[in-house]
């Protein structure tokens, strides 16, 4: 358990390095996030306050759901550019020489990536109240356990494009195709029961779906977890279905990559 | 007692076409990287790797530090299966290539090293004492907090050297170590080798350096497309000259370099 926490204390170190020393990056993103809530707050406005899709006012529901939506995708970007670097500065082929095993490394890693991500997500959400007034009526637990749920989720779609990245050195391709697919069912940014019917039963197999509707529960309607039980145990089944998949995966494609010479093909 | 047995491993790398082959010019295939390989190496020996490009020198070292699998046969490290218990395997070796770029650019060195440590166990209250010793032994005390995007061709490769001294591996797997290093570095590694061996660390070395095999090599494995032409012992005293021409020999491979530009390599 020492161990455990000794590396899960160097790799946190590490990426905190990394990012300290990327500052212009940072403040990037920071000005990106700004401008982003701007450009949903005026569209909000422009169509006006009779759209309450589920209740509640659009900028509310856009800023959860597109906050919840790149929480997901820049998870599993995060797991990808990992990969990516390590295969083209070698440091891959490395780490599977250290003492740590693979799976062990890549959930201390997502550790890490998801931190950076929780605190962008928190960040977005504190612009999205404090700076455009958006109203919210949390449940603080229902907030936590949907939150724990979707980094469950999160991971093992991080994982699964990390996997392709290692077997098939596409994983940019799958997580584009991933990413586009979920922004167009998840209910990012209206709500999915006004797809066409094929479109909203497909709708029902995207994780994310369950995340953001959570979400939205939790935070804008004060939901309690026995009040959205049913999203909470489907979400549940997913993150249970999805996790030990995705680290089977990982061990083949680790595996394969051993046998064929691939580990830092890119 | 041998600390790695090599035994009638074989290796072999497939080619397929990319999915989608549009111009239809890229062919399927198989390199034989090893052919029934075998050997072995005692407990404090410097074993040398000798053969041309692609005769499957690093190979046989990345199968040692479990980066590949075999196709066929065993290799073992310490008794142990890099199929069956690589972790344990892992825990014994350590491993420095000659195209040293595997480090988080902007990290230092020292931090490089440490994060690398924590990952191989090495305990934490160890840690920064192992590091300075690496870090002086590998001549890189003053640009121990450098961040490495800056650093030479050579200083990555001591980093490298310094990575794999750290978590001191009973196996250490040496590929090319001196290549982008200067004449007293050099010298001063080849003196780091020999101190090892009388730590009983086991070494193989991968080089096309003749000079460095006549150095520190105990006994030498040719190597040529994968197949192992000779096995014997470095003797005592004797030259880079007299390896060379042992090289070309087994090899049939023409030794084209004139004597002026054979006398530099050596000198």
């Amino acid at each position: 358990m020492r161990q455990t926490l000794d590396k899960l204390g160097a790799i946190l170190r590490r990426d905190l390095l990394t990012a300290i020393r990327h500052r212009s990056g940072f403040a990037m993103t920071l000005m990106g996030v700004f401008m982003e809530l701007a450009a949903f707050y005026f569209l909000s406005r422009a169509i006006g306050p009779g759209f309450r899709p589920g209740g509640v006012e659009y900028f509310p529901f856009l800023l959860v759901g597109t906050g919840v939506y790149t929480f997901f995708v820049m998870s599993a970007q995060a797991f990808l550019s990992s990969v990516q670097e390590a295969q083209q500065t070698g440091t891959m082929e490395v780490l599977m020489t250290t003492s740590t095993e693979p799976a062990e490394l890549v959930v201390l890693s997502s550790i890490s990536a998801f931190a950076g991500n929780l605190v962008s997500l928190g960040v977005y959400l504190l612009a999205g109240v404090a700076v455009f007034r958006a109203a919210i009526h949390a449940d603080m637990l229902s907030c936590f356990v949907v939150l724990l749920l979707s980094i469950a989720i999160a991971l093992a779609l991080g994982i699964m494009v990390a996997t392709m990245q290692i077997t098939l050195q596409k994983g940019s391709a799958v997580l584009w195709l991933f990413s586009s697919g979920f922004w167009f069912l998840s209910g990012a940014m209206f709500p999915s029961e006004s797809l066409p019917r094929p479109l909203e039963l497909l709708s029902h197999v995207v994780p994310l779906r369950y995340a953001i509707d959570g979400m939205r529960m939790a935070l804008l309607q004060g939901r309690s977890v026995v009040a959205m039980a049913p999203t909470l145990a489907t979400l549940a089944v997913f993150a249970a279905v999805l996790l030990p998949l995705s680290l089977g995966a990982l061990s083949v494609s680790l595996r394969h990559a051993r046998r064929n010479g691939s580990l830092s093909f890119y | 007692m041998n600390r790695v047995v090599f035994e009638s491993v074989r290796k072999v790398f497939r080619h397929r076409p990319a999915l989608f082959n549009w111009m239809g010019r890229e062919r399927g295939g198989e390199t034989v990287a090893l052919e029934n390989l075998s050997f072995s190496v005692a407990t404090g020996q410097v074993l040398v790797l000798l053969g041309p490009n692609g005769s499957g020198k690093t190979t046989a070292l990345k199968l040692i530090s479990t980066i590949l699998l075999p196709g066929a046969g065993l290799v073992r490290v310490d008794g142990f299966d890099t199929l069956k218990n690589a972790r344990r395997v892992r825990q014994q070796v350590g491993i420095a290539v000659a195209t040293e770029r595997s480090f988080f650019p902007r990290l230092s060195a020292r931090e490089n090293l440490d994060f690398f440590a924590a990952l191989d166990e090495v305990p934490r209250h160890d840690r920064p004492a192992r590091i300075a010793a690496v870090l002086a032994e590998t001549g890189l005390e003053e640009q121990a907090n450098t961040l490495v995007m800056k650093f030479s061709s050579g200083m990555y490769q001591r980093l490298g050297i310094a990575r794999a001294l750290v978590k001191r591996p009973g196996v250490l797997l040496l590929d090319e170590p001196t290549r982008s290093l200067d004449a007293g570095t050099t010298a001063h590694f080849w003196t780091t080798v020999r101190a090892l061996t009388r730590q009983q660390t086991t070494i193989l070395l991968a080089t096309h350096n003749f000079a460095e095999a006549a150095a520190v090599g105990d006994r030498l494995l040719l190597l040529h497309r994968g197949r192992l032409l000779a096995d014997r012992p470095v003797r005592s005293g004797e030259s880079a000259e007299a390896l060379r021409s042992f090289y070309f020999q087994m090899t049939g491979e023409v030794d084209e370099a004139p004597d002026v530009q054979r006398a530099e390599t050596l000198s």
